[in-house]
């Protein structure tokens, strides 16, 4: 295998950068992690080898493992440092315009032959491809949070995608460990589009006498298995981001079930938007994340 | 603690037998009504091989078997309910033929016995018309399968009178069970908001988002679900499924509870899930 197609560059230092940043070190690939400033790529880079270290103290890797992991990892706020990259996944904050702006300037700098992955959630892969020269080498992989721990990624094709671009694509997120499903692009792609509106659903239903939140929370895991009742997931998802991803989803779609009810707004407004500000549907002592 | 002691359950199908099951095993005694010896005996034979299967997992001694079978008492005369604390309807899906039998029933228990169906796709304040003093009426709504499922949705009828609803959380906790009390709204709590849920996942399925394995697969990594949507209506029946959203799409002209295109099509073509081999990821219906 090439150098190339051994490197990956991730666009974005964030939750999801660090996370598919440590997939694929994990995995064995080279890693460039990119945004603006040094700060930012620091702290991802902190993130990745934060993680692999907690995973060798779990026992989940070995030392040399972990070791051999983090060494792979590097971050740049120079775009033209990706030249090498066989794979660029683009994990930004979700903006349409600074997307293609980064698929554009990219095209000068990586080969012709480089997969371009977004990991949007909630905005068109066909759109970002729109900023490519090449659309046929844009592909939509939807990782979910946290990428490291989470097996599954949704695949979706722009209008202008290349079967080599998909056939490639599915190749690399299996060489990663991760099990793939094909969807397509429009917008929630699988799991928001039928967990948006189920979470909206079950808010307009607390809202309407039909339970507490905690019989809706107790009927649902106990009646149809899920891990976790509805408010228990919105209050670890984020209200904040709730809102975000369910507005985007209707001013796409346009039909009500997307659109986030008003005690949304209101939770919102109050601060009360999950485990991360101690106080959501429920009040927590402390603000920590799947029990870490 | 529960003053409830004898119950009686109506119905020895799947759903009666489940409750038999888990009544019999809080060491209650259970007189079962059916309609005729044949069905009374195939009733108490799903029963024992319910508790058989139970016995070779471990789960179960044969002597604790042998005590809820002990417990357990088939009958096909109304009379026999006479002395009943507690009567659970768990008969086929159909008003009319719940009416009736409730209304028979209430005729023959004691004033004050508490009645009280399992339907989970009619209305229980609809129900509670068909037996006299209608306030000891309500709704206890097992899931399938009753032994295993934990919840179980009380549903208050407009006509339910004060104390019946605590009495039966009472009850619902001394079989070993967590209460939920719900509305009487179509498909009460849970199925109230699984349906839609259900209904949007044929139609985009329909509209050819994905797979049926992929969509299924989505869900289940992606949510974390044991089962994914369209595994799980193979599961319920597609066509236990298709009344029950139709019932609740015509109480409420809702259409988020409309019967899709694509699922009433699948009932009319008699593939009904798991139990003929034929739904969304079984079998001819497999539109893969």
């Amino acid at each position: 295998m090439t150098s190339q197609e051994r490197t990956v560059a991730v666009l974005g230092a964030g939750t999801m950068g660090s996370g598919i940043a440590t997939v694929t070190v994990r995995a064995g690939y080279r890693t460039l992690i990119h945004d603006l400033d040094d700060a930012r790529v620091a702290r991802g880079v902190d993130t990745v080898r934060g993680f692999l270290a907690k995973s060798a103290k779990l026992g989940k890797l070995t030392e040399e493992q972990a070791a051999e992991a983090s060494a792979r990892v590097e971050g740049t706020t120079e775009l033209k440092d990706l030249a090498g990259a066989g794979v660029v996944i683009e994990a930004i904050f979700e903006d349409l315009a600074a997307k293609r702006d980064l698929f554009g300037r990219l095209d000068d700098i990586v080969g012709k032959d480089t997969l371009f992955h977004t990991n949007t959630s909630t905005l068109s892969v066909t759109g970002i491809a729109a900023g490519s020269a090449l659309p046929e080498r844009v592909v939509g992989t939807h990782y979910c949070n946290p990428a490291p721990l989470m097996k599954l990624v949704e695949v979706a094709d722009g209008r202008h995608t290349a079967s080599w671009a998909h056939e490639a694509t599915i190749e690399f997120l299996a060489s990663v460990g991760k099990t793939t499903v094909v969807t397509k692009d429009r917008p929630g792609f699988i799991v928001n589009r039928f967990l948006i509106p189920w979470e909206n659903s079950c808010i307009q239903a607390l809202e309407n006498g039909l339970g507490t939140k905690e019989s809706i929370d107790a009927a649902v895991t106990g009646a149809l298995g899920h891990p976790m009742g509805p408010f228990k997931l919105l209050d670890v998802v984020g209200l904040d981001i709730h809102q975000q991803v369910a507005t985007r989803l209707y001013e796409q779609l346009r039909d009500p079930k997307f659109f986030p009810p008003p005690m949304v707004d209101r939770m919102v407004a109050a601060g009360d938007l999950g485990r991360k500000t101690g106080r959501g549907f429920y009040t927590y002592d402390d603000n920590r994340l799947f029990g870490s | 603690m529960s003053d409830i002691h004898n119950v009686a359950v109506l119905g020895f199908g799947t759903m009666g037998a489940g409750i038999v099951q888990v009544v019999a095993a809080s060491g209650r005694e259970v007189t079962v009504l059916e309609a005729d010896q044949a069905r009374a005996d195939a009733g108490l034979d799903r029963l024992r091989s319910f508790l058989d299967g139970g016995v070779q997992r471990g789960k179960l001694t044969e002597s604790g078997r042998d005590a809820v079978l002990a417990r357990v008492h088939p009958v096909t005369d109304v009379t026999a309910l006479a002395g009943s604390d507690l009567v659970i309807e768990a008969v086929t899906e159909r008003a009319d033929v719940k009416r009736e039998l409730l209304g028979r029933v209430a005729a023959v228990v004691a004033e004050d016995a508490l009645i009280v169906t399992n339907t989970s796709a009619l209305s229980v304040t609809d129900l509670a018309g068909a037996v006299s003093n209608p306030e000891r009426f309500a709704g206890l709504h097992f899931f399938n399968p009753a032994p295993l499922m934990k919840v179980v949705e009380v549903v208050r009828a407009l006509q339910s009178g004060p104390g019946v609803v605590d009495r039966l959380v009472a009850f619902v906790e001394a079989i070993g069970k967590d209460p939920v009390v719900v509305k009487d709204r179509p498909g009460f709590l849970v199925n109230h908001l699984l349906m839609p849920y259900l209904n949007d996942v044929i139609a985009e399925y329909d509209a050819e988002l994905a797979s049926a394995e992929d969509i299924d697969t989505a869900i289940r990594l992606g949510l974390g679900y044991k089962l994914g949507p369209l595994e799980l209506l193979d599961l319920i029946g597609l066509d236990v499924h298709e009344h029950a959203t139709r019932s609740a799409y015509d109480a409420t002209l809702d259409p988020r509870f409309a019967p899709p295109p694509l699922l009433q099509q699948m009932v009319a073509a008699g593939y009904h899930g798991n139990k003929n081999g034929q739904g969304f990821r079984t079998g001819k219906g497999n539109a893969q």
